[in-house]
């Protein structure tokens, strides 16, 4: 790095830079002071940024009217995951109509690179991008997500339910 | 020989060709699905229309016989449009599900919608419902609405196991495949339909949902579990292998496989396998690489070179049978060589269609490898008398792939343990063996897929077979271990063996850019 | 004109059904005489009178003969009674008034072609000409008719009668051969042909009863005699099933070139409650449909019903009149082509399903305009794709329908309900 070096020693102390600098900052002090809802930071982690519903953050798998999961194995997700991060493994269901379930969906968010590709090639809005965005955790394991954590975290609040149910495609002849 | 113009090309074929099998010879494309070469003409699926020059009707390829002069033609527009239409009438009632359907990768409908397409469906009525999930027998499950009743599967239990347990119920588009009254499907055969299935309608219960194909890589290679020799295709990925396949071989097995031959594969899987090798002396057990103890274990067999005496199983490729037998003959000269000879009571029997008795894949090339080195026929007794009188210190097992068709295993392990070392190579775990006391080395062995050889079948063809994968990495095979447990070093010798040899060209573009680590794109084949 | 009773002269005496009514009336006459000429001379005399297969497809009965290999393998004669066409019922009259007249055509067309074995497929619903049929072979065994050496000639002959199990398709000769042999009643891919591999795999004839039954009149005076009535291709006399909404519905004898307005308005007694004609099916349901004008200038003979665009059939002539929703018609067609069809060749077995779909979606006003185009593409590309002629047979009368009678089928569409009858006719699909 190169900085041009002043001649003038007295010039050297930079002062109307540094003034004018501290100015600014005062001036926000103040003005943060006597009117904190204008205030443009956040006091991480106690406040949190609200981003948009649309967000691409931590993925969420969307679950039917009676709480199963709408998954259906197809492993189009998995297939079509640049990072390869999504590890699926389907199972016969006991229900004739249905042709499989996953018994286990692992995403291994370390490796997701959030391009939403797993949302856009899944057939049956079962995958989804949610908005949560802090994965804080204190072991490796705790970033590989499992069904539980995907489909039922207490975030989700019983789990999220796709518009379209199996029930009414199949009536429609979906 | 009739001569014949197909699609401008002129060509001369055997008496009583039909236009289908000429244009499949001459790597003409045509759509069909219920045509099977190993199968009787069924002429249902209406889609192998073509032209004859003088017939103002189309004609279907597959029942209409080449005469002298016949001009046929399937690329004109009235033929493509014949051949879409066909395909859209397979599809109006078709499900669709390609996502959840295990067949997606390797589908008929699909490959053929690409090829020949109308892409421009028109149905906008319901479709027909028809049952799902429907238990065949105890290995294939049916979905009917997948089904498009070419009556492959049917034909096939008619006349290759003529066993009729299939057949098709109900009429017009209400139509589905069922097995009568109370008789499952269930005959040695019965996974073969699965394989003719242009569909995802019949799928095998072993493979269903366990992975979509196209995460499989599949290389040929020998049936090793009767000595027919069928050869399969062995479809595999990191975790390990997941299905077998039949690969036509006219002279072996034609299109079909045993469905015993299809379990080969669960045997060769990490989770059945010997990872280390594991040495027991008075201090227990130890584990070790495969390599070193077969080094420590040379001590014993050197120690007493003419007391020792080595078991040969079947299972074994012909190169190896070879090089042990080398080692032992000559270098440490016993000429005591056994042939272990399982479920006795049984190893000349056969099916009467492709399974045989004699569950090793290389009975054959055993004996004559045996014949060469100028060794007697020596008799299970012999070995039992020389345990008992102590002529027999040592014994060096080369021990069954495929333990399930020992069933005297549990004997002969009793009785060679009376010998005072044992030398035990095998693939797979065994309970009783890991719990015997005395001298004992357990040595992991590589699986046929993990190794180039021949198999010599019971007429006598010798198939080679080439490596498909590496499952255990440590295992060894035959050879080195009888070199390192005649307490040579192992040495690095360049690669001689021969590729497996195959016959449609389309495979061996595949293994050239195999080889050139390439991807590309492949059809299945119907 | 009216009828020429060549084969029904006795229908209306109940004497003719019994062995010794039909022998007071000549019966088994014939039959002497045949057995005393060479089977050669006996096909060449059928080929001569120009006799038609009376079942549908119209093919000369000496020439089918004909194509038997010339050998010693035994061989059949396989008699199809299995009426299924609708509108069709001229079997069944011949059948339950006059048995004996098929039994001895059908035992001079058996010596004629060398059978010693012979059956007649009689459709499953026919109860009654069955146990008449059953009833009348049992004479002729009594009567040593039928059995070793008849009337000491040397000729053995066996025939026995089968039912079938009710389905259109057993009436295709190579289905009702599959049926026959115990198999599921599907036809069988040709070649072979059924004259050189038929029934359990040898050389069988399969002819219609009207067919077998004009036998005995041709060998009684002769080819020429025959030829009198018809024209030179069309040769000699033919039932017409005369149904629909005429005033004396009924079976006809006529000769071939008999004209479809003396038909319908002298023999048929003209249209019933003083409608206008306005539409006639000529042949059996599987014909194309013919306009009245195009009918009335018809005349009933196979070239000139092939001219107008139709075909001869079996000769069944549903007559509609102008208080019919043509929609609706279409729409009863497609229905039973629809169940009919066996699911062996896949454009039938689901074109025909689609075809009943879409026709009935029109039907419940919830058709679009696309759907009349799509009608005629699923129906063009059914025709001549398949192993039999089922195909055909449900795709014909959708073309002739649409491209007839356009005008209802759009009305239809935008308005939702009949032309003719002004309101929907059909609630919901049953599917």
């Amino acid at each position: 790095m190169s900085v041009a070096q002043r001649e003038n020693e007295l010039q050297k102390w930079y002062l109307p830079g540094i003034l004018g600098g501290l100015g600014i900052t005062m001036k926000h002090m103040v003005k943060n002071l006597l009117n904190k809802k204008k205030m443009i930071t956040l006091n991480y982690p106690e406040e949190k940024y609200e981003y948009s519903p649309r967000f691409k953050g931590n993925h969420v798998l969307t679950v039917k009217k009676d709480g199963s999961l709408r998954c259906t194995a197809c492993m189009l997700c998995a297939t079509n995951c640049p990072a390869e991060c999504i590890s699926i493994t389907a199972s016969e269901h006991e229900d004739p109509t249905v042709e499989k379930y996953p018994i286990k969906y692992e995403i291994d968010i370390l490796r997701c690179v959030f391009c939403g590709y797993c949302e856009e090639a899944c057939p049956v809005d079962a995958v989804r991008m949610g908005p949560e965005w802090q994965t804080p955790g204190l072991s490796g394991a705790n970033f590989k997500y499992n069904i539980e954590h995907l489909a039922y975290r207490p975030q989700l609040k019983g789990g999220i339910q796709s518009v379209l149910d199996d029930e009414e495609r199949h009536k429609a002849g979906i | 020989m009739p001569k014949c113009t197909i699609n401008g090309k002129e060509i001369e074929v055997k008496e009583g060709t039909t236009i289908i099998e000429a244009m499949y010879s001459n790597d003409q494309k045509i759509a069909h699905y219920c045509w099977h070469p190993g199968l009787s003409v069924a002429g249902v699926c209406r889609l192998c229309m073509c032209e004859i020059e003088g017939n103002p009707r189309l004609q279907i390829a597959c029942n209409t016989v080449i005469t002298e002069g016949m001009k046929v033609n399937n690329t004109s527009e009235k033929v493509r449009d014949a051949a879409k239409w066909g395909l859209d009438f397979h599809l109006i009632n078709h499900p669709l599900d390609c996502p959840i359907c295990d067949q997606a990768g390797e589908c008929g409908l699909q490959d053929q919608y690409m090829e020949f397409g109308k892409y421009d469906p028109e149905m906008a009525e319901r479709k027909q419902k028809k049952h799902k999930v429907v238990d065949l027998g105890p290995t294939v499950v049916l979905d009917s609405e997948r089904c498009i009743l070419c009556s492959r599967c049917v034909r096939f239990t008619d006349e290759v196991t003529k066993t009729s347990e299939l057949g098709i119920f109900n009429r017009g588009d209400k139509s589905e495949i069922g097995t009568h009254d109370g008789k499952p499907l269930d005959n040695k055969y019965s996974l073969n339909t699965v394989d003719i299935c242009p569909v995802g309608a019949l799928t095998s219960k072993d493979f269903r949902f366990r992975q979509r194909v196209w995460y499989l890589k599949d290389q040929e290679t020998v049936c090793n579990g009767c000595s027919t020799g069928c050869n399969v295709k062995a479809y595999f990925n990191k975790e390990g292998f997941y299905r077998v396949k039949p690969q036509h071989n006219a002279e072996v097995n034609g299109y079909w496989m045993c469905d015993e031959g299809r379990d080969v594969y669960k045997y060769v899987n990490r989770e059945a396998r010997w990872l280390k090798a594991q040495k027991r002396t008075s201090a227990g057990w130890e584990e070790m690489l495969p390599g070193a103890a077969a080094k420590d274990a040379s001590s014993v067999v050197k120690a007493n070179a003419s007391g020792t005496a080595l078991v040969l199983t079947g299972q074994y490729s012909s190169e190896e049978y070879e090089s042990v037998l080398k080692t032992f003959t000559q270098e440490l000269g016993t000429k005591k060589v056994f042939h272990w000879v399982n479920n006795s009571s049984s190893f000349d029997s056969f099916d009467g269609l492709l399974l045989r008795g004699d569950r090793n894949p290389n009975t054959k090339g055993l004996l004559t490898a045996m014949e060469k080195f100028g060794l007697p026929a020596s008799k299970w007794a012999d070995l039992e008398a020389g345990l008992a009188n102590g002529s027999i210190t040592t014994v060096v097992v080369a021990g069954p792939e495929n333990q399930v068709w020992f069933p005297e295993m549990k004997q002969v392990i009793q009785t060679l343990s009376k010998a005072k070392n044992l030398i035990w190579m095998q693939t797979g775990k065994n309970a009783e063996l890991e719990s015997l006391s005395g001298n004992v080395w357990l040595i992991p062995m590589k699986s046929y897929v993990e190794k180039d050889g021949t198999f010599v079948n019971y007429k006598g063809l010798a198939q080679k077979f080439k490596k498909v994968t590496t499952v255990v990495s440590e295992a060894l095979n035959l050879s080195e271990a009888a070199q390192l447990l005649a307490g040579q070093n192992l040495m690095i010798k360049p690669e001689t063996s021969v590729l497996v040899e195959t016959a449609r060209p389309a495979d061996r573009v595949m293994q050239e850019h195999r080889k050139k680590n390439e991807f590309v794109m492949k059809r299945g084949t119907l | 004109m009216s009828e020429t009773k060549l084969l029904s002269e006795h229908y209306d005496k109940d004497e003719f059904i019994g062995l010794a009514g039909y022998k007071k009336h000549g019966g088994y006459e014939v039959l002497a005489k045949a057995l005393k000429m060479q089977p050669q001379q006996i096909i060449d005399e059928v080929k001569a009178s120009g006799l038609r297969g009376r079942g549908g497809a119209g093919f000369s009965t000496g020439t089918k003969w004909s194509f038997l290999p010339k050998n010693n393998e035994p061989r059949y004669l396989l008699c199809n009674a299995d009426e299924g066409e609708p509108g069709t019922f001229k079997d069944r009259l011949m059948m339950e008034r006059a048995p004996h007249q098929l039994i001895e055509g059908m035992i001079i067309s058996s010596f004629a072609i060398g059978s010693k074995k012979s059956y007649i497929y009689v459709r499953g619903e026919y109860h009654y000409p069955i146990a008449v049929l059953e009833k009348a072979i049992r004479e002729a065994y009594d009567a040593g008719l039928l059995g070793k050496n008849i009337l000491g000639s040397g000729f053995d002959h066996d025939m026995d009668v089968y039912s079938g199990a009710g389905a259109y398709i057993c009436g295709e000769e190579t289905g009702m051969i599959s049926s026959l042999e115990g198999l599921k009643g599907q036809p069988k891919l040709k070649p072979p042909f059924p004259a050189v591999q038929g029934y359990l795999r040898k050389p069988t004839i399969v002819n219609n009863v009207e067919t077998l039954a004009a036998v005995v009149p041709i060998i009684k005076d002769g080819a020429a005699a025959y030829r009198k009535f018809g024209t030179e291709k069309s040769a000699g006399t033919k039932f017409f099933s005369l149904s629909g909404n005429v005033n004396k519905p009924g079976n006809y004898e006529v000769p071939l070139a008999y004209p479809m307005k003396d038909m319908i308005y002298k023999l048929g007694g003209g249209i019933r409650n003083g409608k206008k004609l306005k539409a006639v099916i000529p042949g059996g349901s599987s014909a194309p449909v013919l306009t009245a004008e195009e009918a009335e200038k018809v005349l009933l003979d196979y070239e000139s019903i092939a001219a107008a665009g139709s075909m001869l059939g079996s000769g069944a002539i549903i007559v509609l009149d102008d208080s019919q929703c043509m929609v609706d018609c279409l729409a009863n067609l497609t229905h039973f082509y629809h169940h009919e069809s066996c699911g062996q060749c896949t454009p039938c077995r689901e074109g025909t399903g689609w075809v009943d779909k879409i026709v009935h979606s029109i039907l419940s006003g919830r058709g679009r305009l696309q759907d009349i185009d799509l009608l005629l593409k699923v129906a063009d590309n059914m025709k001549g794709r398949t192993i039999c002629a089922l195909s055909d047979a449900a795709a014909l009368p959708v073309i002739s329908f649409v491209t007839k009678f356009r005008d209802e089928f759009e009305y239809y569409v935008r308005e939702g309900r009949s032309k003719v009858k002004g309101t929907v006719l059909y609630a919901e699909m049953h599917h």
